[in-house]
């Protein structure tokens, strides 16, 4: 029988645990190992993996092909005991491991137990000599293989606040949903850190648990601008980030404003001031876009000043309820008397506490809707 | 006659690559996608009519605008966010079949003025409340039912008497809206609306009505039309009919039928000026709800499914390249619905449209752009493309109608 030889170390964890660690060119994993997939044999439960992701696949297939790539963590295959470990003369814990090869798929030596989507990225990665990493061990036991899967696939993710805090330092490709908030992220952090910003260590983040708002709602603001509003002027489509300074300079003069306009509200806990809530930012996020385009578009400015800014802020300043009173939510224009509609189907007026907006999609339409109104109304019209 | 194509976001990434199967990483939706007026040379719709439930959502519910996008609606107006060349019609609606179960309609007539004009729209239509009701020779419409449609009919009529008077100084051209349940109640309506002073008036709640139903309602209401009255038919694609419309004094319709054979459409989702033809499945092993039920529950082996789909979209594009025979592609082809399909075998379908191949002769741009793969049944870059064609087709179809018409004048 044709057999593949691998240098091996064997590492003793317990009596009678024994790992094998070693590498294998990636493209000859699929010679030695198959996927055990999950599925019922009249009644009874077989296999262990669930599908392949062909999005994660070409994410990792992506980063196999480009530059530079590492893996670190090595693949964990459980290998029958077909497999045989042979120690060197000198030190029994160094030595060959020995896999037979197999060209029946069900029949295969090695069952991949942790790594199925690197394995198949490295089956379709256009790469020849990259050297993969692997644990192994030797078991007939499908229960213990079965119980390493599970250990193996219930750690808890990080956290994300966290690792948007980190991807800013980062510059290897990323995963595309990381890669995205990547940009955004380091505006995020330079909001935070610049002496001269109005969020000067007021964003709340994994290192600067002291901050008054949300990472998350600066985040998400900075997105939808990027996307949609005031940012997408400065923005490099082809690689889809842009010109930092100038993104920071309207962030910075319509943030200022708002702090100036409403100093009452302004760097307070959410819970005393839903400007500082998520309520508050996002609503405050599309007031800036639309301020902005007014001045930049509409006008033709080069830039939008803080001054310009606080001049449009001050027009809808009398609606805004961030620490006390009642949002009127409910208003319907007065008529004269001889347009009213004879049946009235409007609905009555609804007000809403300071305090009540939470931060849910519906609340953050709802306030949203209302301040540009309101905007359009005082400043449009 | 002007044909309005109502939105729902139907646009597509011009840059997804047919053969990775990718879109561009950095893509922006919409900003960097292109809608049906900006992929073809020339004109597939006259207009585009947008409804405030898609672009506001209904009761909390989100629209299928995201909050960012609905603002930049609002200020860039519905031509700069559509990138709407002047010369289209643009037309507003409430969208009053999203909240027709509602006791009342959701939005007043202040919020629906304010929405067409912002927007910027040609027209507007408005503030109305759907009848589903229709009465037949066999089932007449009385009791609480009556009462019913009766009442609909009333707070359609009132909000657009409300709305017409709001509407002196605003920029848009005002729709009124008639609803009924039988050829007279729709009279009814119409002749209240023209008495309000009403020159356009949008005729609703049609959609689910056979031809000939139409064709007496509007009958009816031509009797008592005033002669500068136009109608606007709200839903209605009945293209073999145009001839009878236009006599009837329709000037203008909305529908999103041709798009949505295309994308939905079991049968007929291709079509041709001659002939309705039915699209290639290549389902994605792993996007396709159905596929993906079979793999993850273990009935089929995931890796078979990807090799055959694989196989499948090459022999496709061979054949379309003339290189591969047309038994290959149906023998690999009915190998991989075997797998996603045991039951229903389409083998006649398929060979019918690969024997006459309708997308080399079909001149528009998406055929002549993306060849084979407007046939294919597969993923929104591919079906919403099959739906732009159709526009296309409908198009012509229309202009061709018209011809007709102003041959016999």
């Amino acid at each position: 029988m044709n057999t593949i030889s691998l240098p091996a170390l064997k590492i003793e964890q317990g009596p009678g645990r024994a790992l094998f660690s070693f590498a294998i060119k990636g493209k000859d994993i699929q010679s030695i190992a198959s996927i055990s997939r999950v599925k019922r044999h009249e009644d009874e439960l077989v296999g262990y993996q669930r599908p392949e992701v062909s999005n994660h696949i070409n994410e990792i297939k992506k980063y196999l092909e480009s530059e530079n790539p590492m893996i670190p963590n090595a693949l964990v295959i459980a290998f029958n005991s077909t497999v045989k470990f042979v120690p060197s003369e000198h030190n029994k814990n160094f030595g060959t491991l020995v896999i037979p090869i197999v060209e029946d798929e069900e029949n295969k030596p090695g069952l991949i137990v942790d790594g199925q989507q690197r394995a198949a990225a490295m089956r379709e990665a256009d790469i020849d000599a990259f050297q993969m990493p692997v644990s192994a061990f030797i078991t007939d036991d499908s229960q213990e293989q079965r119980e390493q899967f599970i250990l193996v696939n219930s750690t808890k993710p990080l956290p994300k606040g966290l690792i948007y805090e980190l991807l800013p330092y980062t510059e290897t490709k990323l995963a595309s949903s990381l890669q995205k908030r990547r940009f955004p992220a380091r505006i995020l952090d330079e909001l935070n850190h610049r002496k001269n910003s109005p969020f000067y260590q007021l964003i709340q983040t994994a290192t600067n648990p002291a901050g008054v708002v949300k990472d998350n709602s600066i985040l998400k603001l900075i997105e939808a601008s990027l996307n949609e509003g005031a940012l997408y002027f400065y923005r490099d489509a082809a690689t889809g980030t842009g010109d930092i300074d100038a993104m920071i300079d309207v962030l910075c003069n319509y943030w200022s404003a708002v702090s100036k306009t409403f100093p009452e509200a302004w760097n307070k806990k959410p819970k005393e001031s839903r400007l500082m809530h998520g309520a508050g930012m996002t609503a405050l996020g599309h007031l800036m876009d639309t301020i902005f385009e007014r001045y930049y578009v509409d006008m033709g400015q080069d830039t939008v000043t803080e001054e310009n800014f606080q001049s449009d802020l001050e027009r809808i300043k009398p609606y805004c309820k961030w620490t006390s009173g009642f949002w009127d939510f409910g208003r319907v224009e007065d008529l004269a008397d001889d347009v009213k509609p004879k049946v009235k189907f409007d609905r009555q007026a609804e007000n809403v506490k300071w305090n009540e907006l939470q931060n849910v999609s519906k609340d953050l339409q709802k306030l949203t809707n209302y301040i540009l109104a309101r905007y359009r109304e005082e400043v449009w019209n | 006659m002007k044909f309005f194509f109502p939105d729902s976001h139907d646009y597509v990434d011009p840059t997804f690559d047919f053969e990775t199967e990718k879109n561009n990483e950095h893509r922006v939706i919409q900003r960097d996608d292109k809608y049906a007026h900006e992929l073809f040379s020339k004109p597939v719709y006259d207009g585009i009519l947008v409804s405030k439930a898609i672009v506001d959502g209904v009761s909390g519910v989100k629209g299928r605008y995201s909050v960012a996008q609905r603002q930049r609606f609002f200020r860039e107006g519905i031509y700069r966010f559509f990138r709407l060349p002047k010369t289209y019609l643009t037309m507003g609606d409430c969208g009053a079949f999203s909240y027709a179960k509602e006791h009342e309609p959701i939005y007043t007539v202040d919020e629906v003025n304010e929405f067409y004009s912002n927007a910027g729209f040609t027209y507007g239509i408005s503030l109305d409340h759907i009848i589903f009701d229709f009465e037949t020779a066999k089932k007449k419409v009385e009791g609480d039912q009556l009462e019913e449609c009766l009442r609909r009919q009333e707070i359609t009529l009132e909000k657009a008497e409300e709305f017409l008077i709001k509407n002196k100084g605003l920029n848009f051209g005002a729709y009124g809206v008639a609803h009924g349940w039988n050829p007279e109640s729709y009279a009814d309506s119409v002749i209240k609306l023209q008495k309000m002073g009403y020159k356009r008036i949008a005729i609703g709640g049609m959609i689910p009505l056979k031809s000939p139903e139409i064709l007496k309602v509007l009958k009816c209401v031509n009797d008592i039309r005033k002669p500068d009255t136009q109608f606007h038919l709200l839903g209605i694609n009945r293209l073999e009919h145009i001839a009878e419309f236009a006599n009837y004094g329709v000037t203008s319709f909305d529908s999103t039928s041709p798009l949505m054979k295309g994308l939905k459409d079991d049968k007929k989702n291709y079509h041709t000026s001659t002939e309705d033809y039915t699209a290639i499945g290549v389902p994605q092993v792993d996007a396709n709800n159905n596929m993906r039920k079979l793999v993850a529950s273990g009935a089929i082996n995931q890796n078979e499914a990807f090799k055959l789909e694989k196989a499948c979209l090459e022999s496709l594009i061979g054949f379309d390249s003339g290189k591969v025979a047309k038994e290959d592609v149906l023998s690999i082809l009915t190998e991989y619905e075997k797998l996603y399909n045991p039951k229903a075998s389409r083998v006649e379908l398929m060979d019918k449209v690969l024997t006459d191949k309708p997308w080399k002769k079909c001149p528009c741009d998406i055929c002549t752009d993306i060849g084979i793969h407007v046939v294919l049944k597969r993923a929104a870059a591919r079906n919403r493309r099959r739906g732009f064609h159709n526009l296309y087709i409908a198009y012509e179809k229309l202009q061709l109608e018209l011809k007709k018409i102003n041959q016999v004048k």
